[in-house]
């Protein structure tokens, strides 16, 4: 065998190549167009300012109708996504069982959630109802995945020693699985919480209620301050959230012996 | 569900088993079809009987637990367990402690204790964490027992090396078990508190419960067991025997 090609060299050199040929394809170095670019942004940052204060009384139910979609969405997505992650453990069923369970879980997550907004809003028609289900069907593809990921991961010896005891697999997930991932399951529900209220944010778009509906009509109607208010508004939101639900998952997940 | 079920063969019961709880025939095994964990390893234990197997890090002593409890399938050769004449449905026949005990820390220890039943148990009662009255004093009445009756709710990891030991203790106990395998057992304790736990073991089991547990101890084995067999690259070079009988030869042996 001749002598090898140092393996990390070589991707470098291909990631760059590929960069360079998309850029290219992209239009990303036609410089003429840059300087169109930023005078473009310098007009609609002028127009964002300053934000208009006297619509908040318009926009502060819409945030709450999303944060109430991204909750109701989380807890729903929450308790579909159970069944399917003890479906799709290894340690419990077989490769059939598992492999069924996982797909399904894969197909969902190939979604993105504006096209569950969509199809929810064809279904169940305008406003919240579409966007809970919209994001419920979204939450799942992901807490499903890093769920069955955690319950595979318990300890081996403690599932051989729960298991040795002549127990069912619903006793050995109620036992010895559940309590010992439940520290990673509530820690990754409240990341999805505060994930889902971006999501939730994007559901409005294809009106399935909420602040995006605004957000959206703004834009399409040039409002550019009442766009800046309600992007100060999601942004204020988002931050709290991400604050509060940070202090309680550094509260749970301490590591404990 | 992919536990692997143990070759259980239906036990033939002649003149030689008398008082047998089992016997393992032979057994190979391989993890990777090339080097062999276990060569031809032949094994008696008999009621009430305890075994301590000696053995050096890797010299098969987990495979060979792992076997008896059910769960690996040997390579070659069987296990038969002779306690079909009178196992009550209340009964697990083998209870099984793991190096590390196995407990699930987050529970509390009647909690871990009580998990012993879950076999003989209604399933949707132990979903809503019931058990029934006879099972709660019987786990309580073995935790008093052991010494912990006063760490009952107490999660598991507020309690000390000792305290887990005597809880994974009572969650074999509490199976009714004809046997219990012990791998590695009391081997990350200090020597007294050790001591203190087998000797307490070896109350609560004596002459009812057969007892076979490995360890790299010596001395502890000298003290507490019937028997003492040596394992050394997958082969149990003394066969059972009297401890007493065998005690200067491993040392003379130049066991570790």
């Amino acid at each position: 065998m001749s002598k090898r090609f140092p393996t990390g060299a070589g991707i470098v050199i291909i990631v760059a190549i590929l960069s360079v040929a998309s850029f290219i394809n992209l239009g990303l170095l036609d410089v003429s167009r840059w300087g169109l670019a930023f005078r473009n942004l310098a007009i609609f940052s002028r127009e964002l300012s300053p934000p208009r204060w006297d619509i908040l009384p318009v926009l502060l139910p819409a945030i709450w109708e999303t944060i109430q979609i991204s909750f109701a969405g989380t807890i729903l997505g929450f308790l579909l996504s159970l069944p399917l992650a003890f479906l799709g453990t290894h340690t419990l069923f077989n490769q059939l069982i598992t492999t069924v369970a996982r797909g399904l879980v894969g197909a969902i997550r190939t979604v993105p959630s504006i096209l569950f907004g969509i199809i929810f809003v064809i279904a169940v028609g305008l406003g919240p109802k579409a966007g809970v289900l919209g994001v419920a069907l979204y939450t799942v593809g992901y807490l499903a995945k890093i769920y069955y990921e955690a319950f595979e991961a318990v300890d081996g010896e403690v599932i051989e020693a729960v298991r040795s005891t002549g127990c069912n697999r619903l006793q050995l997930f109620r036992f010895a699985i559940l309590p010992e991932t439940f520290n990673t399951l509530i820690s990754q529900l409240l990341f999805m919480f505060e994930y889902n209220i971006r999501a939730s944010t994007i559901m409005g778009f294809v009106g399935a209620g909420g602040i995006g509906y605004y957000l959206v009509g703004y834009v399409q109607m040039l409002q550019y301050q009442h766009l800046m208010m309600a992007i100060i508004l999601i942004f204020v939101v988002i931050m709290a959230i991400d604050l509060v639900s940070f202090r309680i998952r550094a509260r749970i997940s301490a590591p404990r012996y | 569900m992919n536990t692997i079920k143990p070759k259980i063969s239906k036990p033939r019961f002649t003149d030689d088993t008398v008082g047998l709880v089992l016997r393992a025939k032979s057994l190979w095994h391989s993890y990777n079809q090339k080097n062999f964990v276990l060569e031809g390893v032949d094994l008696d234990l008999k009621e009430g009987m305890s075994m301590m197997v000696l053995g050096r890090s890797g010299s098969g002593k987990t495979t060979l637990i792992k076997i008896l409890a059910g769960l690996i399938r040997p390579s070659r050769g069987q296990v038969e367990y002779f306690f079909d004449r009178d196992a009550t449905p209340s009964s697990r026949v083998v209870a099984y402690i793991p190096q590390n005990l196995g407990l699930v820390r987050n529970l509390s220890a009647i909690e871990n204790v009580l998990m012993g039943v879950l076999g003989r148990t209604p399933t949707v009662a132990t979903m809503f964490g019931r058990f029934r009255a006879v099972d709660h004093e019987q786990a309580a009445r073995l935790m008093a027992d052991l010494g912990i009756g006063d760490k009952i709710d107490k999660k598991i990891w507020h309690l000390s090396g000792g305290e887990r030991q005597r809880v994974a203790i009572a969650r074999a106990l509490i199976q009714n078990p004809r046997l219990i395998l012990a791998d590695e057992f009391v081997s990350q304790l200090d020597p007294v508190t050790s001591m203190e736990i087998l000797a307490m073991v070896k109350k609560l089991t004596q002459n009812k419960i057969a007892f076979l547990a490995t360890t790299h101890d010596v001395l502890l084995a000298k003290e507490y067991a019937d028997f003492v067999v040596v394992m050394r690259n997958g082969k149990l070079i003394m066969p059972a025997a009297f401890k007493d009988m065998i005690i200067e030869e491993i040392m003379k042996d130049g066991y570790e």
